[in-house]
Order: structure tokens, then sequence, then C-alpha cells
């Protein structure tokens, strides 16, 4: 019978099953849920007809709900050719392929596409325990694909599994080298479907009261730096995002195009050096340590100095970068933009302009004022919250005189009103602050909790200055951040709360372990590959050059690996005691007498001591000891050493 | 000292069988093994002498039985007569009943006959009229026959061909022993005046030695290796079967301490294959089979000593 | 293919093969599959895991999926891998022919092949097949051997020969087709086809030799006469001595001792040879059935009577490879 129409076992089906459920059990949650109920259903359906060896249904049936399945992806996702619809698709299609299963053939499919589905997992995510966990996949399909091979005895899944696992370990040494070598190609080589980068969480360009502290609960990280030298003291740690200017009352927004102007700074002090590697998030922003003094190439230092990346951050991104904490703006203020960063909507918020107007009278100039703001802040019951009171229209108004509890969003929003209604040009810049190092890699990690919302109010003579309210009201936000200006009822993400030592230190481990596979694994570019050559000292690498050492060393490791499996179908190592006579019937062959392989020792010996007369004495000393050894009943377990030894000692011809 | 005595039996009969030692030494190795013997040749190569000799010079008790197509099975094994005096029926041994027996011609005889000869060889006891009777001890028989292509005889089947030890074919003497034959005495005349060369307590120790001769399992394999091949080479008709590999290793025990060993090489094992393979197996796809001895060189050459 | 260039192009291609595959006849003896006797290629399912692997590829690229490289080259050395494991699976096997019993014409030979696995792996699913169409699938122990049977229609007297063989494993992932020819000496004698009607057994004849069949009334019974030694046992009137009558020979016209000659001539001619041979045939198999010594004539060939296997199976082996042309 011809192996591609056998038809299956049921154990073979069982794993098969085992092995589908598994690779789909990721997709499960993002999924819509009727149609993780229709996979499962024909999945139950095929464990029934496996169970009581029943016929498949009719392939009209399969059509139609193909058919309605289709459709249904399509009203779901409005395309069908997306990541999301595509996946399910996959999958939809997976548990129609079961109920289609009747031979090997089909089954062999199933387990590619098997494969293929690991593979979409990882459109998801990328993280160790996915990783891992796919990992198990893999090995699962494998041993399922092994399943499929036996013909006669099915040796059991033990050996299955024995034998997928030491496949794949034997794969291992190859695939690091396709890895570390196979020339990489950046950027799509088509476009992604639209919906490749939903799901990422971060930053907006937009503020309005509430939206900053939705980040909140977030323990996602948001970037990691390492610094060339020391951490900087947790107030400098203003990472700078989008800078806001329009205000329409109730949201700041961003401008998306960036302020194209080039602005003089002076800068002083150390500058510190640091490595960004920051998270994607679907936006443009390149986060950078108050000041940045460049922009990493091909992104650019906008006029106020945001780092805006040519197209949205879709991948995890590694930038050098260069800030400096002491910095002045000498540049004038352009009239546009003077107008732009003084502008308040009319009717909004008049109680906040009111009270602007008072006080700005009661002070001499605008520093003074920039203070008695602050002092207001902090010297009346503002109180700093992370789960605020619902705000209306005029959310500032209502959160200066009835709320006064707020977050960071709601002081810089405040602040830069009442600024802007005294005539002081102020804009709002979002961001992070602070972060936590990991002391067990050396870094520092920003998590999407840290997110941060600051003002810059500009000051004749001195330009723009960063001047934070929330600090004001709760300067350990500042020092010590967000934990420690929570108050300890509110919800935060475990991670940015204190805890017991063991677990701190198991969480950074992880982290750092998290931190080495973005860097090591994830992050690993044409660029990298590169670097890596010219310290390999491998200098112009080229992806031609590449390609010539991954097949090479390719080559080499394959060989070792076929080398040393072939070991195993050679005969066995014959027992010593034989293995010292055929070295002696080996010599003797050199000295003119062949032993025919049927031709027994003593029978032998006396042939060839006819044939060498002067060597009789020695051929039947050794002959007859062999036989002794190896007829005899005496055992003796030095006896191999003793005739090997008699052996070499016998002389050469 | 075993060696010596059985030197002596061999130099006993080499006198009167002239020029065959190596069947001689043949038979001798079958007998200390406690197997039975075929000798298979065509009349006149001194078939029956052989048996006789072989009988008189281990001084045993000793009956001939010639095999004739009328033999009754009761012939052999003895008949029970009504004893008018007693009023009972009293069982009259055969001729089996004796230490060696030599069943000439013993394809004459029809089957039923051959086969309650080789029953008896077989089980060392006799059944008749529901009682069982031990034959003695030692028992051997010496069977002879004549090739089967001779007509009115009834060839032993093979499977019967099992229960000899040996079969071995004297063929004709060659230039010098036929001279000295032609030249001496009867050998006939020459049976009465062997001696015993060995007593039958003698024979019974040397019968235990050769039980006691170490066997090793190098010997084994090799043994195995030889059966094995039999059984899957397409050279022969049928493999050797189990009772084939323990007739090899008893009669290479025989040979071993007739070669004054205590133990089995691989020499011993080859010198008795001719003996003891050359009536079970025969070579496929010839419809004239090879004789034995060209069917064991076959077999020796063709599996290596492991 | 190309129909006007089928014949060339089936010589050359017979050329290249013969040269690629080193196909040089049946060897005799045993064969052990060393490496340059297999050849592996990817088998249909290898060929759609390349497919899928260059999809994963690609979408690794597209996606900028580290991970996807990862499973993507994991699986990709894998099949590498398999390649080793599929060729090693076959490698150093010993096939040996083994025992081929004869049968008879219209039956199916079963040509038994030895397969003897040196080393320490158990070699699983070995295939064999003659015709790309029948597999059969054997388990090779570690450090045994195991048997395989192949099965050929014998569909004409004589010696039937499997030819070459095709040893094959897809073990243990399916995706790569390892193979290695097998043209080993193996014969298979097939006897001719019984003939399927039972024609009785010719009469036994008074005078062997003569080559002429005698017509009835040479067995009549002619009376009984007392036993004396040399008599058949067989003509011996058993019933006679059953009822205490002594030993009785039962005396026929003619020789006391007749002899079954089965007779080429005996069989009309307008049969043709080999229906001829069939009736032979059905007589030599009747004639051992019923214990009876016989003898066998066919042109060129005389078997003397004899009972018994060893008869029948000479017999049917003259008629098997009886040749009609050659005999005068």
């Amino acid at each position: 019978m011809n192996a591609a129409n056998e038809r299956l076992h049921p154990g073979q089906v069982g794993w098969l099953l085992f092995a589908l459920a598994l690779v789909t059990l990721p997709h499960v949650e993002r999924l819509p849920w009727w149609v993780t109920l229709l996979a499962v259903t024909l999945l139950i359906w095929r464990i029934y007809i496996t169970w009581h060896a029943l016929h498949m249904p009719p392939k009209w049936l399969l059509f139609v709900i193909a058919g309605g399945t289709i459709g249904g992806i399509y009203l779901h996702y409005g395309r069908l050719l997306g990541r999301d619809s595509g996946v399910t698709l996959l999958v939809v299609m997976l548990a129609l392929k079961l109920l289609e299963m009747a031979a090997l053939r089909d089954a062999m499919v199933l387990v590619f596409l098997c494969y293929f589905l690991v593979i979409t997992n990882f459109l998801y995510s990328q993280t160790i325990p996915t990783a891992l966990y796919l990992l198990l996949v893999v090995w699962v399909i494998t041993a399922t694909l092994i399943g499929f091979q036996f013909r006669q005895q099915q040796p059991g899944f033990r050996y299955q599994f024995r034998s997928a696992g030491m496949l794949l370990l034997q794969s291992v040494p190859l695939m690091l080298v396709l890895f570390v070598l196979f020339p990489r190609v950046s950027g799509p080589l088509w476009g992604m479907p639209q919906d490749a980068l939903s799901g990422t969480t971060g930053l907006s360009d937009e503020m309005s009261p509430g939206s900053v502290s939705k980040l909140l609960t977030s323990d996602a990280v948001a970037l990691r730096a390492t610094f060339r030298s020391e951490v900087p003291r947790a107030n400098q740690l203003y990472w700078r995002g989008p800078v806001m200017w329009d205000f329409d009352g109730y949201t700041w927004t961003a401008s998306r195009l960036g302020n194209q102007l080039q602005r003089e700074v002076q800068r002083s002090g150390n500058p510190i050096e640091y490595t960004v590697t920051v998270e994607p998030h679907s936006r443009r922003w390149l986060f950078a340590l108050d000041l940045p003094a460049r922009a990493p190439a091909p992104a650019r230092l906008t006029g106020d100095f945001q780092i805006l990346s040519p197209a949205p951050v879709s991948r995890r991104t590694r930038y050098d970068m260069v800030s400096h904490a002491n910095w002045r703006d000498n540049a004038e203020l352009q009239s546009f933009e003077k107008q732009r960063a003084l502008a308040l909507p009319a009717r909004s918020n008049p109680r906040s302009a009111a009270l602007a107007e008072r006080m700005r009278k009661g002070v001499a100039d605008d520093r003074a004022y920039a203070a008695a703001v602050l002092a207001m802040f902090s010297n009346q019951n503002f109180y700093y919250t992370t789960t605020p009171p619902l705000l209306g229209t005029n959310p500032v108004d209502e959160f200066l005189f009835s709320t006064k509890a707020g977050f960071c969003e709601h002081y810089a929003s405040a602040f830069a009103v009442l600024m802007r209604a005294g005539g002081v040009p102020a804009r709002v810049v979002t961001g992070y602050q602070g972060g936590e190092v990991n002391y067990v890699g050396a870094y520092l990690t920003v998590r999407q909790a840290d997110a941060h919302a600051w003002t810059e109010v500009w000051f004749t003579n001195e330009g723009w200055v960063r001047v934070d309210p929330t600090a004001a009201v709760s300067p350990n936000r500042v020092e010590s951040g967000i934990a420690a200006a929570a108050p300890q009822s509110e919800s935060l993400p475990r991670q940015v709360r204190g805890e017991y030592e063991w677990l701190q230190r198991a969480r950074m481990t992880w982290d750092s372990a998290t931190n080495s596979w973005n860097q090591l694994v994830l992050e690993y570019t044409q660029e990298r590959q590169f670097q890596l050559m010219e310290r390999a000292g491998i200098d112009n690498a080229t992806w031609q050059k590449l390609a010539t050492i991954m097949f090479m060393l390719a080559t080499a490791v394959t060989l070792v690996i076929g080398l040393i499996m072939l070991y195993r179908v050679r005969a066995q190592r014959p027992d010593p005691l034989v293995h010292a006579y055929n070295r002696f019937c080996a010599k003797l062959a050199r000295h003119g007498v062949t032993r025919h392989p049927s031709e027994g020792p003593v029978a032998f010996s006396r042939r060839a001591g006819a044939t060498r007369p002067d060597l009789r004495d020695l051929i039947e000393t050794i002959s007859a000891f062999y036989v002794q050894l190896r007829y005899g009943s005496s055992a003796s377990a030095t006896g191999a050493k003793e005739l090997m030894a008699k052996v070499n000692a016998f002389p050469s011809a | 000292m075993h060696r010596e005595q059985i030197d002596n039996v061999v130099k006993q009969i080499s006198q009167v069988i002239l020029g065959k030692e190596r069947q001689i030494r043949l038979s001798v190795a079958c007998l200390l093994a406690r197997g039975h013997l075929l000798i298979e040749d065509i009349p006149g190569v001194g078939k029956t002498t052989l048996a006789h000799t072989l009988a008189a010079v281990l001084g045993l008790q000793f009956q001939r039985i010639q095999f004739t197509s009328d033999l009754l099975p009761a012939d052999i094994l003895g008949v029970s007569i009504y004893d008018r005096d007693s009023g009972k029926f009293r069982f009259h041994p055969g001729p089996i009943f004796s230490q060696v027996i030599l069943a000439d011609e013993v394809n004459r005889a029809t089957p039923k006959t051959q086969s309650a000869l080789l029953e008896a060889m077989e089980e060392h006891q006799v059944t008749a009229e529901g009682e069982t009777r031990p034959l003695p001890e030692p028992f051997f028989v010496i069977a002879t026959q004549n090739p089967s292509n001779q007509i009115g005889t009834f060839p032993l089947p093979e499977s019967q061909l099992d229960r000899f030890l040996m079969r071995i074919e004297l063929g004709y003497p060659d230039a010098g022993a036929e001279r000295a034959l032609l030249q001496g005495a009867d050998r006939r005349d020459l049976l009465p005046k062997l001696t015993p060369a060995l007593q039958p307590a003698e024979l019974a120790a040397v019968q235990t030695a050769v039980r006691a001769v170490h066997v090793s399992s190098a010997l084994l394999d090799y043994l195995q290796a030889l059966v094995d091949y039999s059984r899957k080479s397409p050279d022969y008709v049928s493999g050797l079967s189990p009772r084939a590999a323990l007739a090899l290793l008893a009669a290479a025990r025989a040979w071993a301490l007739m070669e004054g060993r205590n133990q089995v090489l691989p020499e011993d094992l080859q010198a008795i294959v001719p003996g003891v393979v050359g009536h079970r197996l025969f070579v496929a796809r010839d419809s004239t089979r090879i004789n034995g001895a060209a069917v064991s060189e076959n077999l020796i050459e063709a599996v290596p000593i492991p | 293919m190309l129909r006007p260039l089928g014949a060339p192009y089936r010589k050359v291609r017979g050329y290249f093969e013969r040269w690629l595959f080193q196909l040089h006849g049946a060897q005799s003896g045993s064969i052990v599959l060393v490496q340059r006797r297999i050849f592996i290629l990817p088998s249909r399912y290898g060929i759609m895991y390349i497919i899928a692997l260059m999809l994963m590829l690609t979408g690794s690229i597209n996606y900028n999926l580290s991970l996807g490289f990862v499973l993507t080259f994991l699986l990709g050395a894998l099949g590498v891998n398999s390649i080793l494991h599929t060729f090693r699976n076959l490698a150093r096997l010993k096939i040996s022919p083994g025992r081929v019993e004869p049968v008879f014409c219209g039956e199916h030979a079963h040509f038994t092949l030895v397969f003897d696995n040196p080393g320490t792996l158990v070699r699983y699913s070995v295939g064999l097949t003659r015709d790309g169409k029948h597999e059969i699938y054997i388990d090779v122990a570690a450090n045994q051997s195991a048997t395989a049977r192949v099965a050929i229609p014998a569909e004409r007297r004589g010696v039937l020969r499997p030819g070459r063989v095709t040893v094959f494993t897809r073990f243990p992932l399916g995706l790569c087709y390892a193979w290695a020819y097998a043209d080993l000496d193996i014969r298979c004698t097939v006897y001719p086809r019984i003939e399927v009607a039972t024609p009785p057994l010719p009469v036994p004849e008074a005078h062997h030799g003569n080559g002429i069949a005698h017509g009835s009334g040479q067995e009549d019974f002619a009376g009984l006469r007392s036993y004396s030694p040399g008599d058949s046992p067989r003509h011996i009137a058993w019933k006679a001595a059953a009822r205490g009558q002594g030993l009785m020979t039962k005396q026929f016209s003619g020789r006391a001792d007749t002899e079954l000659w089965l007779d080429w001539l005996a069989t009309p001619a307008a049969l043709g040879t080999e229906a001829r041979l069939s009736r032979l045939t059905r007589w030599v198999i009747d004639a051992h059935a019923a214990s009876i010594s016989f003898g066998l004539r066919i042109p060129g060939i005389a078997l003397q009577p004899a009972p018994g296997d060893a008869q029948r199976e000479r017999c049917l082996e003259a008629l098997a490879m009886f040749d009609a042309g050659r005999t005068p």
C-alpha cells in the first residue's frame, strides 16, 4: 500500500489534535469568540469521529462552513488580508482541514500548517515565555511528525519525544550559524498590513484630563537606557516626548509636523552619554533626556527639542544619545511662536483667566509670577492622586477651584493655562519621568507607568525653562517616582510599588534577562551583524561575505554532526580479545600469511608457522594464548591487555 | 589419559579398516557423544566390518540385525509368547536389547519396521504390549544404508535421518590401502582377534568426560552463526534444526576430547560438521544433491569465525 | 514525453541511470548499503516543507521577526538534519538473499530478503518496493536482522527472479526519500501451473524403460501366493494376514512389482506443451499424495521411480525447467 494513502491511527490523530490545540492556544485571546467556539466545536467533532471511527462529514458541508466563516471574518475585521484576519482565517482553515483529514497526506499538510501557525504567534509577542512555550510546541509538532513515519511497530510516544528532542537539539548549532550569519535585510519587503502594529501602548500626541493616567496601570516597558557613566539623579530624568502647543480649552495637542526652526542652545556641564532602546509605540517620537544634543540618524531634532523619527517606531529601536542637564536657550522667540505659546481659546476656563490676571498684577515679573503660581499649588490644599475626579467642559477651572485633586497632567495643564493667561508663553511637554535602576543589568527601565507631563515657560533673557508644577505639589513624584507619590490605596502596577527584596531581585533579574534577550536576539539587525563581523576581524562585511561564511560554517557544522551521528551505525567495537587477535592476523598478513575468515586459530597458526618457520614459536605462543583466553574456561580480566602487548611485540613485516 | 585410550581404540580399528582414519575418528566421536551412527555407501566398501570392529574394540555386547523387506517390528523389539507352563504371556526380548546394534541395510525394511527401530533409538526404551522396557546402557545403533537410488529400497525419510547424530560415507579406499587390503588377510578373520580397548566403566568415564568439555560463549557464537547461516541462506532447502545444533555441540565436544583438549575450538566444530550436517542439510535448486562433504565445506567456508 | 524520441530517450536514460546508480546487474551474495549506494532527495512532503520555510523566511524578513528567523532556521536545520537521519536509517544495512520456496505457476513467489543491522540503532520503517506502487515495511532492531518477504506473482514456469528491488526509507520526518537499489541474485523455481481438472493417474506399467504407455489389463489381480522375502510390502495381502492366514503376496498379471511412470507421451499432444506439463504436474502431486513410488519421463529426462518428498521436488523441478525447444 502506498504510504501517502495510508490511514491514520487514532493515536497519531490524537497527537496532531494536541499539537494543534497548543499552537492555537495563544491566539485564542485575540480571536473573535465565535471563531474560538467554532474551532473548538470542530476539534471535538474530529475527536468524536476518531473515537467512534465514523465517516468524515461531506465536502459541501465544509464548504458551507468555510464560506460562512470567511464572511463572518470579513464583517468582523472589515478586511481579509490583515494580520488579525489572516491569522483568524488560518485558524479556521486548520480546524476545517481537520475534518477533511483522512489519510497521512492530509496530516502532513496539517503538520506544516502547525509549524506555520507557530510563526504567526511571533507577530504578537516575542518575549522569552512565548519563545519557550512555542519551542515546546515545536517539540510536540515534531514528535507528532515522527509518529506519522512508523509503518510497522509503534515504539510509543516516549520514543517519539526523545527522537524529536534529539533532532531539535542537533539542529541548534546549525540554527545558530544561520541566525548569526544569514544576511539580514532591513525594512519590510512589502507594505505591512495596516493592523500589524495595533495594540501597542504609549504616549499620544494629545493630552486631555485623564489621558496620561490611563498609562499608569500599565507595567509595559517604554524604554530602557544604559548610561555610559553614572545614572543621573532622579530629578534630572526627564525623558522628553511630544511637546504640546495648542490648547482648545480641554485638550492639548502636539503638532504633527514639528517645529522646523533651529535654535541656538548653550549647553554646559558634562554631557550625559547613554544608549536608549525604545519599545515600539507606533508614533514617531524617540525619547531622550532633557536636553538632547543631537538626534540619531535618520531622525531629526525639532525646534522644540523633540526627536522625530521619519516613520512611526514600529519596532524596538536602539540609539546612542548625548544630553546635557544644564542648558540655556538663547534664541529669540519668534513672533508666531510667541503667538502660539500664548494662545488660549476664548470663553474657556474664565475663572482661571481671571485668577491669572489678578495674580500677575500682584508680582513684578514673569519669574515671580510663575513662583507665585507654584506656591499656590503647594500652599493651598492641592492633592496628588492617580484617580482624579472627572472634569467637565472647563477642566482647568474645575480643577483649580473645586476638585483640587489631580495628576501631573492636571497640574501641567493648569499651570500652562495660568501662565498663558498671565501673558507668559508656555507649552506642555509630555514624556516619562524617572525610571527604575536595574542593578542586575546596570541599566534604567522606564515603564509606561512613569508617564509624566510638565511645562516649559519662556522667560525673557532665559529662554525656555522647564517648570514641573507636579513637583510643587508632590516632590516625591519627581524624587522617588510615582509609587512614593501616589497614596497606597491607589492601584498601580506591582512593579512600581515597593516589595520584598527577593521579589524585587527576581523581578530585576527577569527584566535584565528580557533586556538581554531584546538586545541580543530580537534586536539582532544588519547593523549589529556587521558590528559582530568587525569584532571577529572581518572588515567591510558585505552580505556576500556573510553568505560565504555562513555556507562554509553550515557545511562544517553539518559534517561534524553527520559524523557523530553515523558513528552509531557502525558495527560495534569487537571484543578487545578479538581486536587484539585481528591485529595479530593483520600483522601476519603483511608477513604474507592471510587468515581466511573461517579459518580456526590453531589451523591458522599451524599454516602460518609452516610458511614462516622463523616466527613459528612466536606465532604458536600467541595463538595458544589467544585460544586459551577465548575458548578456554579460565576467564582473565587482564588477558586482552597481555595479548595486545604480545601482539605489539610481534615483529612487523 | 582419555586421549591415549581413544587413540588406542582408533589405532585398533585402523588395523582392520585401512586408510579411513578420518571416518573412523568421526564414528568414534559419534559413539563417545552417545549418538547413533549411519554409514551410507555402496555395498562392499566395508560398512559392516567397520560396525563390527567398533563394537568389538569397545568391548560391547553386539547384535546384528539384517534388515529385509519382510522384517517386522516384532522381529526387532521382541514378542510376548504364551507360556503354557505359567499360563501367562512371557516377553521374549528382540535383538534390540543389546549394547551395540548393527542395523544392516536399514533401508531395505518397510517404513513401519524402520520407525520401530528409530523410536527405540530416540527413547532408549521399548514399549511393547503396553509395557515399557528400558534398553541397556550404553546403547548404540550403527545403521548401514545403501544409496537410495537402488531399486527395492525405502530410503529413510529426512525427518528420521535427524535421529542419527552422524552419517559418514566410506568411499573407495585409496590405491595403497586397497593394495594392503588385497595382500592382507580377510578382514573378517581379523575381528575375533581384536581385544577390547576399553572396559565398560572406562567407556562410561570417557563419555562423562566428553560432557565436561568446556564450551566458551565465543564458540557458541560461532555455532549459532553456522546454524543461522544455514537457516537464512538460499543455498539450502531448510536450515539446521535446534536438534542439529545440539548434535553439533555434542560431537564437537567428543572431537575436542579426542584431540586431547578440554575446550572446544572452532576447528573441532569444523571437523565434525561433515558428519553431522551431511544428512541434515540439502543444497537447494539442484536436482542432484551435492554430497555431504561439499555441503559442509560450503557452510564452513561461508561463515566467518566471530 | 517526446513521442518520436521515445526509444532513444529511454536508451540514453538507461545509460545515465546505470552510470548514476551504479547498476551492474544482479549481485551474488549480500549487499551492504554503503554511502555510494544510497541516494537521497527531498520527498514530496520535503518540497512542501521547503516551500513553507520559504514563506516563513519571507514573513520573518518582512515583519522583522527575530524569533521568526530563529524558528525558520531551526526548522531549516531540522530539515538538513533529517537528511542525515534518513540517510543513516539505511546506512550500513546488509541485505542478503533469504530462502525461497518454489511455487506453482499462478501463485505468488515469496522472496525473502534478510536485513542485518550491525549498529546499535533501530532502523524503523525501512521500505521495500519493486514497482513503486506496492510497498512493504520492516523494522530492523539494533544488532539484529529482520526478514522482508516480497511477493511476486509467478506468471511463467521456470526460474523467476525478483530483479531490482528498491530499498527506501523516509524515516524519521518523512521529508527526505533515501533509497538504494538491491539487485540480488535470488531465483525462485516456478513449477508448471497445476491442472485444475483431476485426470486419473496413468496405470502402472510392467516394463519400465520402454517409454510406451500400456493399456489396461496389466494390473489385473491374478491371485495370492505365499510370501517370500523381498516382496514389496505394498503387495502383501494385509487383510489376509489379519485374518490369520499368514503372509500372502498379491499377484498381478504381468510383473509382480509394477511401477508408475508419469510419461510425457501419455498426455495428449493436442493439449500443447504447457497444458501437458500441467497435467504431469497434477499427476506428480497426486502420486506423491497417494504415497506411491513414481517416475517421470519427459523428453530428454527420465527420473527413476521413487517415493517421497525428494522425488516430488525432483520431478517438479524437471517439469519447471523443461525446455520444449531444446529437446529432440
